[in-house]
């Protein structure tokens, strides 16, 4: 079963290998391309390549991956599982140098001719927009593929995959959502370069759409090739951290809080309060204002959490309710100056003037500076917060001796003294592009940092984590221990609300929406939801939130060119969330031994179990 | 007098998508499967419904017929029994959180229609308006929608299917206790399907309210929160028709109220619109009345 499984994905790589463009040496700003493929290139809209550029060696690579893919179908139905397994890795490893050699090939020529034209007195290299293709990423999957099913062969090859499967399912998850999403992609739009062109044959058209698909996300993953995407993709993950860990933290204490949208906008509203009219002294005033939005989020979120434990009333409906009144509150401080009850004229100082909604500007002392000002005030490159980073990491792992406690208090002394040393070490002169300074990524970021830090020792190093995390799991057997459930409830909202609120500080205190130090009644409270994305993805542990934050920030940040690219709606990137939340509330369509915590520990323990016994055949008892 | 008549009907009119959506939960919920995702099958409802009103309106050249806004209705209809497939194939064949697949549908409701709407109309946020509505009703004093006479109609005999039928009774024994309904015969996971997909059903006709009768085009994120409403009246009416018709009145005065209030200085509009939820929340609380939810709601059945 599974090997003929195998064979049919050979055979559907193979097909798309045929169908697909490789390689797109050229591209107009509107998508359409020169498509090359090893049957021969298509090119409806005739773009005329520069001169002595020469794809010959496609043919010959094209019958190598056909000479792999038969290998690999024939090399399944061996008899002997051990070498299944040698064979396979060596042409999963074949495959990857295959693919590593068209990259170079292909990126070699099209820099080659560049330069030519560039020696031959062009003003601009004549190719801008160039990428390899689906059939070249087709022969790398394949390729991973291949290693996969290698480890497969091996004894405890499934047992390998259920304890991954904090992986697993989110990986497989996302390449589903990607699948349906490129479907989506491809439907509704129209094939790159095949609009208006008459006469063109189906494999024109087919290879138009895959190509469509592709250069689709190729361009939502476009950010991460270079530094002010990259900034733009970390400003857009910022919020989402503070959401995502708030969900997770949540999920981690057996609540579900939808709720984060709205304690996002009650945080905002007390950060602002705080950030505009608190007579403080400059340095109290930005501590003060961060801990505001914490505080107002944690209020929002306490109060639910205060409702369960109080009068068992369901925090789903209660987080959904709240988030509505807490829009309204907002529109009320800030969509108008006066009001009237009853006919009593009220008025509230808290609009700004103007058309739009907005604030007063926070001021000056409670703003978080942009990071490019942290990282290199007056275009000097400040050793401040590297050296301060890297002195508290050291000291961190230094002093594993030590307890917790003390531990993390030694390490913010180290970062604080790497800080300010740091501060005084001569900097480097940098230039900053205008590309980069306009980035909205923000201080806030270092404080999401700062949250993931706290949700990883909070919950998994303390006792008072370690408790709520067994509320979660299990309230009954918490309660027998001891646990006080419903303070723990309280808690758990509170804190979740916290995290919620303190997303707040991206978008108000550190300009994070549109470069403006205002609170304003547009701000985007839904990233709330995209929180539960977040959490999900990224299985409720820091690092996975990170990680899921910063692709779904990716992701935002490339919408941003799909729309003006392609005319795509950049909300794919909502819909590629919906269903990846929907896969992965499925379990990926896997077997139940991933999701079902039972089932996946009787896999690990057969698995080991029959290693065990392997080992006592092979190495017979002394004295036997 | 003028004033009163205007927000009985203005009532009626905000009622009714709460009423269709609570009556479709109500079927769900009571076969034991939580439906958190109505609020996005409205949406879905109703964005199918304007499209497929306005497309045909296009290649028609602007026919005016009694019979297009009825294929609207239907096909809103059809849409959103396609999503309540997708939340029941993953909650009952797959045993989701019924509250995240749920959660997944809101969210998918939210970007799916400006996708299509961006490549048929060039914008993200609303369709092209529409012709062809579904027609009006004279009540002697005064026009409603023909949906509104059907969602109030609608209540008796839900009603009588839930209560008096032997398909009632299996439903509401599914819900409640679905190993003993198994033992007795019943079909547990079809019963179920069945209700999620009607709920669907029901929430799509009202999504095709909101936009091809109360409305003339669909909008992004229309339905406002009427699929939550809709829950919480589920919930402040004890789970029953004639319970969640009094919540949905409720709730439709309540915004009726807001709208009416809006530029007037009795109250700000802002506040009022905020009153179902806050509402809902005393309620959810238990200081209105205590209200039970069925026993096996929210848990995926496992033969």
């Amino acid at each position: 079963m599974g090997r003929y499984l195998f064979l049919l994905a050979g055979l559907i790589v193979l097909v798309l290998m045929i169908l697909s463009p490789w390689a797109v040496p050229m591209r107009e700003f509107d998508g359409t391309g020169y498509l090359l493929n090893p049957l021969g290139a298509m090119n409806p809209k005739g773009l005329t390549l520069p001169e002595g550029l020469s794809f010959g060696w496609l043919g010959v690579v094209f019958g190598l991956w056909v000479g792999l893919l038969l290998a690999a179908s024939v090399v399944v139905f061996l008899p002997n599982a051990a070498t299944r397994a040698r064979l396979l890795y060596v042409l999963g490893g074949l495959g990857l140098a295959l693919f590593a050699l068209e990259a170079y090939l292909f990126y070699q020529a099209i820099a080659s001719a560049n330069e030519a034209a560039l020696a031959a007195g062009a003003r601009r290299p004549p190719l801008r927009r160039y990428a390899l293709s689906l059939g070249a990423y087709l022969g790398l999957f394949y390729s991973l593929g291949l290693l996969l099913v290698a480890r497969m062969q091996l004894p405890g090859g499934r047992a390998f995959l259920v304890r991954l499967r904090g992986v697993v399912v989110p990986v497989v998850s996302l390449l589903l959502a990607v699948v349906v999403g490129a479907g989506v992609v491809a439907i509704l739009r129209p094939g790159l370069g095949t609009q208006g062109v008459e006469g063109l044959g189906m494999r024109e058209l087919i290879a138009g759409k895959l190509d469509l698909v592709t250069y689709t996300f190729q361009i939502l993953f476009s950010p991460i090739l270079n530094l002010p995407g990259i900034f733009n993709s970390l400003s857009f993950a910022t919020p989402l951290i503070f959401t995502g860990l708030a969900v997770a933290f949540g999920f981690r204490a057996g609540l579900f809080n939808i709720g984060a949208p709205g304690q996002l906008t009650i945080g905002a509203l007390f950060a602002m309060l705080a950030g505009v009219y608190l007579p403080l002294p400059g340095w109290l005033l930005l501590p003060t204002a961060i801990l505001a939005a914490a505080l107002g989020g944690a209020l929002w979120g306490g109060l639910v959490g205060w409702l369960k434990a109080r009068f068992g009333a369901n925090e789903v409906i209660n987080t959904i309710m709240m988030n509505y009144i807490a829009a309204s509150v907002l529109l009320f401080m800030l969509a108008a100056n006066e009001y009237s009850f009853f006919g009593n004229k009220v008025t509230l100082p808290f609009k700004a003037e103007g058309f739009e909604g907005r604030s007063e500007e926070i001021q000056e002392a409670a703003r978080i500076p942009s990071m490019i000002d942290i990282l290199a005030p007056n275009s000097t490159f400040s050793w401040a917060l590297p050296l301060g980073v890297a002195a508290a990491i050291g000291v961190y792992y230094a002093l594993r001796r030590l307890e917790l406690g003390k531990r993390l208090l030694a390490t913010l002394a180290a970062l604080l003294v790497g800080y300010a040393l740091g501060g005084v070490l001569p900097g480097i002169p940098v230039t900053i592009s205008s590309a980069l300074s306009s980035q909205l990524l923000n201080g806030s970021f270092l404080i999401a940092v700062l949250a993931l830090l706290f949700y990883n020792f909070y919950l998994f190093r303390t006792s008072g984590g370690y408790e709520l995390r067994a509320t979660g799991l299990a309230p009954k057997a918490a309660e027998y221990a001891g646990v006080n459930l419903r303070r723990k409830m309280i808690l758990a909202m509170f804190i979740s609300g916290a995290l919620a609120g303190l997303a707040a500080t991206h978008y108000v205190l550190g300009a994070g929406m549109d470069g403006t130090y205002r609170l304003k009644t547009a701000i985007p409270s839904s990233v709330g939801f995209d929180g539960i994305a977040v959490a999900l993805m990224g299985q409720n542990t820091p690092l996975g939130i990170f990680l899921s934050a910063t692709l779904f920030g990716v992701l935002l940040a490339g919408g941003v060119s799909l729309n003006a690219q392609l005319g795509i709606s950049n909300q794919i990137i909502q819909v590629l969330q919906a269903l990846i939340i929907l896969f992965i509330a499925v379990g990926g369509f896997l077997p139940r031994y991933f999701t079902d915590p039972l089932r996946a520990a009787q896999v690990e323990t057969e698995a080991r179990a029959e290693q065990e016994a392997r080992q006592a055949k092979s190495s017979p008892v002394a004295g036997d | 007098m003028e004033i009163v008549i205007a927000l009985f009907f203005s009532t009626l009119r905000q009622a009714t998508p709460l009423l269709l959506t609570a009556l479709g939960g109500l079927f769900s919920e009571r076969s034991g499967v939580v439906n958190i995702a109505l609020e996005g099958m409205i949406l879905f409802g109703a964005a199918a419904a304007a499209i497929t009103v306005n497309r045909i309106e296009v290649a028609t050249g602007g026919l005016e017929a009694f019979w297009i806004p009825w294929v609207g209705l239907l096909v809103g209809a059809i849409v959103g029994g396609l999503v309540g497939l997708i939340h029941a194939i993953a909650s009952i064949k797959y045993r989701a959180d019924q509250i995240v697949s749920g959660t997944a549908i809101n969210i998918a409701a939210l970007g799916a229609p400006s996708i299509v709407l961006q490549v048929l109309y060039n914008n993200t946020s609303t369709s092209q308006e529409v012709n062809n509505r579904l027609p009006l009703v004279n009540l002697g004093i005064g026009e409603v929608s023909v949906l509104v006479l059907i969602a109030f109609l609608l209540v008796p005999v839900v009603w009588w299917v839930l209560f008096k039928t032997p398909w009632g009774l299996r439903l509401r024994a599914v819900g409640e206790h679905p190993e003993a309904a198994e033992t007795m015969g019943v079909n547990v996971i079809r019963m179920r399907y069945t209700a999620v997909i009607l709920s669907g059903m029901l929430a799509g006709i009202a999504g095709a309210y909101l936009s091809i009768g109360f409305l003339n085009q669909f909008i992004r994120a229309m339905s406002a929160g009427a699929g939550f409403i809709a829950l919480a009246a589920l919930i402040f009416g004890k789970w029953h028709p004639f319970g969640v018709l009094g919540a949905t009145l409720l709730f439709g005065f309540a915004q009726a109220l807001a709208i009416q209030l809006q530029g007037g200085d009795i109250l700000p509009a802002t506040i009022v619109q905020a009153l179902p939820f806050i509402l809902t929340m005393l309620v959810l609380a238990g200081f209105i009345g205590r209200s039970r939810p069925p026993a096996a709601v929210g848990k995926p059945y496992d033969k």
